[in-house]
């Protein structure tokens, strides 16, 4: 069974106010989009970040303190908990809010990589036009969004993948098999930066580098995301009947403006997914990860190799290569999208070493060099300028009328897996197999009814006591499309949680 | 070794992923780009008119 998602916090900033509040920007931006969608309290109960895949509890976190003081500082604003929260789930079942003061949008829950790109392309438009909304509110366009990983200061945000994942995956085998994919991943998926920098040091111009989020890698594990960030996250948040499931949350990933980086990103971690699943992932262990995660990022000829445990050596490239092959002697064949994304990943890495050019418009930090390079030539720049820290940030500006990426995607020199009709029927609905088209289904019908929400159940008002819909472990996409049928022909939630269960009894 | 699997989806994927990028392909298709330079009258236009400050005037608080 495959499920996966993407979470994405935005940079916001606003040109007319130099020491714009952040709290209150994300707020305003998310509530600038209640005018045509549906507000709900955000059920908190089912996040616990503290529990630690590895089969403890950690006692706190290194953004605990931090967070503390924000909240003491944000006690302060006349705004409730949940006013700054400003939590939206949206009719498409997405998620909308203010994350650590950025506005974030969580994909719903999809099973295609198409249905996925298509829902972040879809987070990006309602962003834009939350920003749109708000900017008529105050005059002019002074808000902008960035979907990028740094403010070159030293402070990074995230792009985080999601993945179910059996429980009867040992935690110990993902680790195994997955670091050294994630050390090399960037090669296809990397956003492409300027200069170097550091959690919260100084931002040093110079050189490219493939990735944004290579710079703040800090530890190989970890349950911490804002410090001391780690290759592989031991968050245990599933989100699901946690006897079953696992949900691999993935930090280390950059934001991706080009659909094809996007796709490539989530399927080929899928797949090597399923080949630690079956056991039969190569064994690659690097000698000091977070070390290679860097000195990939800072080559962008690709040239570097890096140390594996049994002494050899080995370039970024060449590992992805080793997980390509694999992949391609367990999954050819096996599926339409599997053949995809294996035909995909063996051209771009073949292209990546002798033709990279073919690759601008499909990987982003081989487009944004493209574009660097070129203003390098007409303008007689050095890498050092720091114009080319302000274009690097303006590649990653959504608005379709000052973006470089946006600009780009406009002379079609992007390549597209999506249409402007797949994107707007994104905004409007969520996946029809998947949870998530079910959550968004449950908006649109009964919104008022709706007493709280969360990833894994949504509770309706139902008379003296409350009436539960648990997607906890609803995933089989058959199953979905019943329990969606019912609630779109029922006249009321409790109506159809009634045939639900009474379908679910029966078949028992 | 395998270990003991989520039961995988019943159907076959009825919507594969495209199988030969063609520029001619409209809308759901993809396309391929054209890939010669930049074109200078509207995206090197577009790149001029960033402000070469933009980043370093940008300040973001610590995100996930």
């Amino acid at each position: 069974m495959r499920l996966f998602g993407i979470e994405t916090e935005y940079g916001i900033t606003r040109d007319d106010v130099p020491d714009m509040d952040p709290v209150v920007e994300s707020m305003e931006l998310v509530r600038a989009h209640l005018a045509a969608s549906f507000e709900r309290r955000w059920d908190y109960a089912g996040e616990d970040p503290h529990e630690d895949a590895r089969g403890f509890r950690v006692s706190g976190l290194q953004q605990d303190r931090e967070e503390d003081e924000f909240a003491q500082r944000d006690a302060h604003r006349p705004f409730s908990f949940h006013e700054m929260k400003s939590d939206l789930v949206l009719p498409n079942g997405a998620r909308f809010y203010n994350d650590h003061t950025h506005p974030e949008y969580s994909t719903p829950e999809c099973r295609t990589l198409r249905d996925l790109v298509a829902h972040d392309r879809a987070g990006e438009r309602i962003m834009h036009r939350a920003a749109q909304r708000r900017n008529k509110a105050l005059g002019g366009t002074p808000v902008r969004l960035y979907k990028n990983n740094t403010d070159f200061h030293g402070h990074s945000y995230g792009c985080h993948d999601n993945y179910l994942v059996a429980r009867a995956v040992p935690f110990s085998a993902l680790v195994a098999g997955l670091v050294p994919f994630l050390v090399s991943r960037q090669v296809v998926a990397g956003a492409g930066k300027v200069g170097t920098e550091a959690q919260e040091s100084r931002y040093v111009p110079g050189p490219y580098q493939i990735s944004q989020r290579a710079d703040f890698m800090e530890t190989e594990l970890g349950v911490d995301t804002m410090h001391n960030r780690p290759i592989l996250n031991t968050r245990d948040e599933p989100h699901a009947d946690r006897q079953r499931y696992r949900r691999l949350h993935l930090i280390i990933g950059d934001a991706n403006m080009c659909e094809y980086a996007t796709a490539l990103k989530v399927g080929t971690t899928q797949l090597v997914l399923d080949l630690i699943a079956r056991g039969s992932v190569p064994d690659l262990e690097l000698e000091h990860p977070v070390a290679a995660v860097k000195q990939i990022s800072r080559d962008s000829d690709l040239q570097t190799v890096v140390r594996r445990h049994n002494g050899r050596t080995i370039a970024a490239v060449d590992i992805q290569i080793q997980y390509y092959e694999a992949a391609t002697r367990m999954f050819s064949g096996s599926d339409g999208e599997s053949d995809w994304v294996l035909k995909e990943w063996g051209e771009t890495l073949q292209l990546l070493t002798h033709n990279r050019q073919q690759l601008v418009g499909k990987l982003d930090w081989v487009t944004k060099q493209w574009l660097l390079e070129t203003f390098l030539r007409e303008e007689r720049l050095e890498w050092d300028d720091p114009w080319l820290a302000s274009l690097d940030l303006e590649y990653h500006n959504i608005d379709p009328e000052m973006g470089l990426y946006m600009g780009l995607e406009a002379e079609r020199k992007a390549w597209r897996l999506t249409s402007a009709e797949m994107i707007e029927e994104a905004i409007r609905n969520g996946p029809a197999d998947t949870r998530g088209g079910l959550r968004g289904l449950c908006v649109q019908r009964f919104p008022e009814e709706i007493q709280s929400i969360q990833w894994e159940q949504v509770r309706f008002n139902g008379g003296l006591r409350s009436r539960t819909l648990d997607m906890c472990d609803l995933f089989d996409p058959q199953e979905v499309m019943r329990c969606a049928g019912l609630f779109k022909e029922a006249q009321s939630p409790v109506d159809a949680l009634t045939a639900w269960t009474s379908r679910k009894d029966k078949e028992i | 070794m395998t270990y003991s699997l989520i039961p995988e989806r019943r159907e076959g994927p009825t919507d594969p992923m495209p199988k030969s990028p063609s520029p001619l392909d409209e809308g759901g298709g993809p396309r391929r780009p054209e890939t010669g330079s930049p074109d200078k009258d509207s995206l090197l236009k577009r790149m001029r008119r960033v402000d070469p400050k933009q980043a370093e005037r940008y300040r973001q608080r610590t995100g996930e």
